[in-house]
Order: C-alpha cells, then structure tokens, then sequence
C-alpha cells in the first residue's frame, strides 16, 4: 500500500521548503521541495561593477553573508592577479572564523538542538535555557568580531577588491581575547555534551567533498573528497551537472562520474572527515576523550561537527588577534582587466563556488553562483530514503519528527539555495 | 495578564532581518518572558494560527502565493510592522522591476516555466496596510527593540528620520563627498546605521533607504559634476532599495 508523508513548510531552518515522500512497495520517493521564492541575482548581476559582486551577493544570506563576501572577492582579486599581504588574508580568516561561530551556534543551539531535547523552540523549556545561554555566549562573540572587523554582523560594509576599506581598530579586537578564550574552554565542554545526544542508527556510505590547504580550509585550497577526488577549484566546477526539479526552486548538483551522476556532501562533517589532520593537538585530544571517532560516520552527526567547528573557530580566533599587528596599508592597488575565474571558499554549510567574467571596464558580464544547500540537496534526499526505510513502520508523527530532525542536522540554507544557473 | 502574541513572517528576503530578532540575544530572552511569539517558523515548530497583536514582515512580495499570504495575515493582525530593505523597499530583487523578467528566468532556469515569479518585487504596504516600517539592510538592532518595546507599549518608535549626514557629522567624520569626492549618498538617506561605512572611509552605499524630502535631482547633479554620467547615477540608486529612491525621483518629476 502507498503511503505519502509530507511536511508543507519545514520548520526551525533557515528559508522555505518542504518535503514530500512516497512510500511504495518497492521503493520511496523522496522530493525536497524548495518554494522559496527565487530572487535572480545572477541576472542582475549582470552589467554592474565588480564591487556589486561582493556587497550584492552577501544579501543572498542573511546568516552567511560573509561567504559570500569571501568567494566573490577572491574570484574578482584572482580575475586582477591580486595576491593580498598576511594581514588581510588574516583578517580575512579571521571574518571567516567569526561567521562560523555564529551561523554554526545558530544551528546548533537555537535551531536543531531542541530536537535532541523534545521541544518546539530553543526556549519552550526550562532545562534547555542554559543549553541555549550558552549557545548565544558563543554567538555573541561571533557577531562582535564582525562588528569591529566589518562594521555590523550581518551584511559587513568593509570587504573590498584588493582588501580592506580602512584599517581596523586592534585594541578593539585584542581587547576579545579574554571572552574568547574563556569561550574556548566553555566550548571544549561542548564536545562532550553534543557527543551524549542520541543520534539515529543507519548510515549511507558517502562523498565528502571539501576544499584541502596546509590549514584547516577557509578561503584557499583545492577540492578533495574521500573517495580521491584532488582537483583545483575550476577542475571541479566542470565536475559537477546542475539540474531543475519540477518540484523546487533550488537546482539540484551531482558530480559527473563515469557517465553517472553522484550526490556528494558538503559541509562541517566532510570539511572535518578530510581535515581531522589539521585540527590543534588541544582539540584532537578532546575529540578523543569523548569518545567520537573519526571518520564521524551517521547521517545526523552534523551537530557534531559543528560544535568541535565552533572551538575550533574560537581556537583560530585568538591565534590571528594575537599574530595581529600594527596595519597600516590595508588595500592592494587594483589595475582592471577583463577575464574569468572561480573561487570557493568553505561557507558555514560547505564549498560556495562563484565564477565571474568580467569586461576591461570592470563590469560583470557573466557570473554563476552555487551554494552549498543546493549542492546538499540530493545527498539530503538520499539520506531521507534511508531514515524511512529503516523507520518506515513508525507512526506518522514520530515518522515526521525524525524527517524534520535529519534535515536540520543537514543546517540547510534554503534562501541561499534558489540562486542558480544552468 | 495575557501575553501579547507576536507573528514573525517570512517573504522573499535573506532571512538576515529575522536573524536581528534572535541576535538581540539576553534582550531576546527578557522579551520572551513577557510576550507569546506564537510564530516564527525559523524558530518554533508551531503552525499558523489565530490573531497576532504585532506581526513582524520580512521580504518583499513577488509571487502570487505571496499576494494572498500577506493579506490573509493583515487580517489576523492587530498591528503589523515591516522590517528591512525587502519588505518596506522591494529589495534588491526589485532590480527585475526594471528590467524583463523572462530573461531574468531564462538565464537562470533550463525550464523558466516552472517558475512561478511576478515581473516585480514590491514592497508589503504596495499590498496592505503597514502600521509601521522599519528601514535598512538589514535593520539595526537596537531599532528593532525600540520598535518591537514601543509597540509593546502602544505607542509608535521614535527613530530618527533625517539624513545619515547628521550621524556622520555628529560622530566628527569628515565629509567623504567634499573632502575625497566619493559618490555618498549619505545626504538622501535616512539615518540609522550608525555610519558604518563613512567610519571605514566608504561611501554610503544606501542600505536605510531614502529619508524625508530627500533631494534625489541635487544629489545626482553633484555627482554629474564629480564626473559621473548617467547611468552611473542610476547604478547607484538602484541597490537595496532602488525602489524606494526611484519613486522619490519619479514623484520629484525627474
């Protein structure tokens, strides 16, 4: 007998989606069906200059502006053959650190957390509100290292081509250090508090991808994954086939193998799984003493790559504010030319990729934008299947509430999904 | 007592307004002690029900679902406030305002028909009526509360109206338009940023849209002067809220 499951609006993530399933005799159809609204900002895009890319683009995301920031002015600065000085590259990491604590606080305690406790919100009960406390302490440190670095903390005003508008106030952002630190502690506790979460069995072998670099990967790199893939970040770009889904606004990407098409995963748990190695021995130790192994495997174990992200974020921050000094010279001179290139830089959620063609005027003539949510989408589908076939004779409700769970821990970013081209 | 219910909604828009609302952290914890946010999808797993006392509006609208949603919550509402660029402005997608919109769905989409779009973005009140609107993108936070606490209270905020020039030149900052001949447009937009950018030596780029009688014409004059053609002018008007600084103009007669 058919039985149809189906969620009209999913709640507590960011953006508008649903899902639909089909459960048959001999199969389950999974559809995540995106209705948010799509925005075009790649056609208008088009014929502005290139400082647009960067302060356009962050407003596709209101949680990950800075990965936007990030991806558009690396493509644009290697378009000029700008390679920035170590201040802004630090600053820069430093920015990117500082989105993660928050956006990753976001999901971890206001957004999925309460599914590991039985609630409808971060705060509908008592013994979750110091579990939530905790996770706004993590988040306001976050928000004030963009607020000093980039003017406020949700769409920054001070990324440009070349670096900074203006050097930055140092005492300012030493003045974090103690709060930060205090944070990194609290944070290592974390660690052992997410790994006693009941998470569900099951697990779908699959592809991780993520960028790789001599430092646990940010805004440079090459592309790898588990499975051997070691490409430069264009190679992977025309790895990867785009498709429309009748039922979403969100284009679905699968990477091209073997005349076949593969979903891959994006995103903290692949960045983890590829980069255990770079992590500080502090963190490692503590990975350890909770009793997570590495390869983190599980479909719904994303929180827990957030949460060792998070300290990790918080460990970096206070290494770049220290290694911080006296900058005066904040900018590279920019010489236009026309040209293309791509960039990907590790968003909250996983590789953004944006490429950008641009004319000797400096405007855009092209751009192609695919961020990680869309990416995600037919690896979220996979596991979805899976959660149902081993659940399937569950009832409705409880059924609805494990769906509703996995897709959080997937942190999806719907907003940011509708923004494609083919 | 019974506790005020609040509705946050959701249209076309980066979510990064709402965020505001949870990024006002221990200030957001005392508001939930005495109110009843009885929606907000982004935050509670809760199903639309009931009248709101305040409901809270990000984005713009820009599908015909959405025509129908934001009046079906005008009826449920007892006040109902906007917040953002989106929702009081048409946001940056209202660029396709100017512009076809089956190129738009065309360059993006393999099969544009699929797609359901209205050829504009428009903001809430071009739809219902808004009690209150609250500029900027994204919104400041500490307006957010004084808007959120002044309905509260019934009364209306009490945020500042004139120009971002009167922030600037309040925190000392020398004029980027005379002493470095940037193009600001500081002069016609609304304060409210705490000038943000003019502190980092940028131009303002006009994220709290246009303030009251705001001199569009005189503004793109000087711009001319600095040697800015046309289009250049347009290019920077038309941003977040190319839509709201576009009708002051076409109502200034230009």
């Amino acid at each position: 007998m058919n039985r149809v499951i189906k969620i009209d609006y999913l709640s507590r993530i960011e953006g508008e989606s649903g899902v639909y399933i089909e459960i048959k005799d001999d199969s389950i159809n999974v559809e995540m069906r995106v209705f948010e609204a799509p925005r075009f900002f790649e056609s208008f895009l088009k014929g502005r200059p290139f400082q647009d890319a960067i302060d356009f683009t962050a407003r596709i995301c209101g949680i990950c502006p800075v990965a936007y920031q990030m991806s558009s002015v690396h493509a644009i600065e290697r378009i000029f053959g700008i390679q920035v000085d170590k201040p802004i590259r630090d600053l820069r990491r430093l920015m990117y650190c500082a989105e993660w604590i928050s956006s990753h606080s976001l999901n971890v305690y206001m957004l999925h957390g309460p599914d590991f406790y039985g609630l409808e919100s971060a705060w509908a009960g008592k013994e979750y509100l110091p579990i939530l406390k905790k996770g706004l302490s993590f988040k306001r440190l976050g928000d004030e290292i963009l607020t000093i670095i980039g003017g406020r903390a949700i769409h920054p005003v001070h990324i440009k081509v070349g670096g900074f508008f203006r050097a930055i106030d140092l005492n300012h952002l030493k003045g974090l250090i103690p709060s930060l630190q205090r944070a990194y502690e609290d944070s290592l506790k974390e660690i052992k508090w997410v790994s006693t979460l009941r998470f569900q069995r099951g697990y779908n072998e699959k592809v991780y991808v993520s960028l790789r670099h001599d430092e646990y990967p940010m805004n440079y790199g090459s592309v790898i994954s588990n499975k051997g893939l070691n490409v430069s970040m264009e190679g992977f770009l025309g790895m990867i086939e785009e498709r429309q889904m009748v039922y979403s606004t969100a284009l679905h990407s699968k990477i091209k193998k073997d005349g076949d098409l593969q979903p891959y995963l994006l995103g903290p748990l692949a960045r983890l799984n590829n980069n255990y190695m770079c992590l500080p021995d502090e963190i490692r130790d503590v990975i350890a003493a909770s009793g997570i192994n590495i390869p983190i495997s599980g479909m719904d174990k994303g929180i827990i790559a957030r949460v060792i992200e998070i300290a990790y974020a918080l460990y970096e921050s206070i290494k770049l504010i220290k290694g911080l000094d006296d900058i005066n010279v904040l900018s590279k001179e920019v010489q236009l030319c026309s040209g293309s290139a791509t960039w990907i830089t590790e968003a909250p959620r996983g590789m953004l990729i944006h490429h950008y063609e641009l004319d000797d005027t400096g405007k855009i003539l092209n751009c192609r934008i695919i961020p990680p949510t869309s990416q995600n989408l037919a690896a979220m589908e996979m596991d979805i299947r899976h959660l149902v076939e081993l659940n399937k004779n569950l009832d409705k409700t409880r059924l609805k509430g494990l769906i509703s769970s996995l897709i959080r821990s997937f942190d999806p970013c719907i907003s940011c999904s509708v923004h494609l081209l083919n | 007592m019974k506790r005020p219910r609040i509705g946050v909604f959701k249209f076309t828009s980066c979510d990064g307004c709402q965020l505001t609302i949870l990024n006002m952290e221990e200030e957001f914890l005392e508001l939930i002690d005495i109110i009843d946010i009885s929606y907000f999808k982004e935050a509670i797993d809760r199903p639309l029900r009931g009248i709101f006392d305040i409901s809270i509006v990000e984005g713009s609208i820009t599908t015909n679902r959405q025509k129908e949603e934001i009046a079906d919550i005008r009826e449920r509402s007892r006040s109902l406030i906007t917040i953002g660029a989106c929702a009081t402005s048409g946001g940056l997608q209202a660029l396709r305002n100017w512009a076809s919109l089956t190129s738009y769905k065309e360059y993006i989409y393999p099969a544009p028909d699929l797609v359901d779009a209205l050829s504009t973005s428009t903001p809430v009140s071009d739809h219902i009526h808004v009690d209150y609107e609250l500029w900027g993108c994204p919104v400041n936070r500490e307006a957010l509360s004084e808007t959120i606490k002044s309905f509260l209270m019934g009364k209306k905020p009490t945020l500042p109206r004139y120009s971002l020039c009167m922030e600037c030149k309040r925190k000392g900052i020398p004029c980027l338009l005379v002493s470095s001949s940037d193009p600001c447009l500081g002069p016609i937009t609304k304060a409210g940023c705490g000038a943000i950018c003019m502190i980092f030596g940028r131009a303002c780029y006009g994220c709290f849209g246009p303030k009251d009688d705001a001199n569009i014409e005189s503004l793109m004059r000087w711009f001319k002067d600095l040697g800015f053609t046309q289009r250049d002018c347009i290019q920077l008007l038309d941003k977040m809220n190319s839509y709201a600084y576009r009708k002051v103009r076409l109502e200034q007669g230009h």
